[in-house]
């Protein structure tokens, strides 16, 4: 079950898994993990091309490949918090102008986690007051909108 | 799109002013005069606005010296709409198969327990 929500610039996936935080934070974070599902479908992850440096200030880097095409998709981030297991987040310099992931771990109590994955392009130094305002307007109403034009 | 495109295209939109200027202009081109109409502030104000919208690609302006209209150019919109969607659905592919690989984790831990 995935549950999303859009807002300017920026979204949150909240998804519950039947794992204990531990185990999925270390699925989220390990080399040997990834490789089995850090590509989406139809793109692989080869063991080789992930870096993990699991700590703040660690390299955080993968390498996808596109089963059909062959093209790859190099990932080069950077943690910025490495909090096991309950958060983790890794910033991206190079793409749209900086782009912020972070990935809370939310223990249930009985057995399954909720993760909570933002995901940011808009720097935080970027955001003042005013523009933090209009970033909670909902995205679904620019959506509704493009849809009448 | 470069780099930094969809940042100034975000940033343009965080703005209330600026998103119902664009609703305006949706509707059909206007001169600056005509946008500041419905809105409590001055001309001066108003330019500001879109000169970042401009800045943006989000609107275009007439040649025409005098009037200069304005209009809604709907592909920044649509980029940043991509972005999202595009992103969104490489977490959920991607949180499909962290699913299928710690069913087989307890798939194989079950195994080594029965053995």
């Amino acid at each position: 079950m995935t549950e999303a929500s859009m807002e300017l610039g920026e979204f949150t996936i909240t998804r519950i898994f039947k794992a204990r935080p531990e185990i999925l934070f270390e699925c989220m974070t390990t080399p040997s993990h990834l490789t089995h599902f850090w590509g989406p479908i139809g793109v692989s992850t080869p063991l080789d091309g992930i870096i993990v440096e699991p700590k703040p200030g660690g390299r955080f880097e993968t390498l996808m490949i596109n089963d059909q095409t062959g093209d790859k998709y190099p990932m080069r981030g950077v943690f910025v918090e490495f909090d096991p297991p309950r958060k983790f987040s890794f910033t991206e310099a190079g793409v749209e102008g900086g782009m912020t992931t972070s990935i809370v771990f939310n223990d249930l109590g009985d057995g399954r986690t909720e993760t909570v994955t933002h995901q940011t392009n808009v720097p935080p130094m970027m955001m003042g007051p005013e523009a933090r305002e209009g970033l909670e307007s909902s995205f679904v109403k620019m959506d509704a909108y493009l849809a009448s034009l | 799109m470069p780099a930094d495109s969809l940042t100034l295209t975000f940033a343009a939109l965080a703005d209330p002013t600026r998103r119902a200027i664009l609703v305006r202009l949706a509707k059909s081109q206007a001169t600056v005069n005509e946008i500041a109409e419905p809105f409590v502030m001055s001309l001066q104000a108003v330019s500001k606005h879109l000169k970042v919208l401009e800045a943006a690609g989000l609107i275009s302006r007439g040649r025409d010296a005098q009037y200069r209209p304005c209009r809604f150019e709907p592909a920044p919109l649509e980029a940043a709409t991509d972005w999202i969607t595009r992103n969104q659905q490489t977490w959920t592919e991607r949180f499909d198969r962290l699913e299928q690989h710690l069913n087989q984790l307890t798939n194989e831990n079950d195994k080594e327990k029965k053995e």
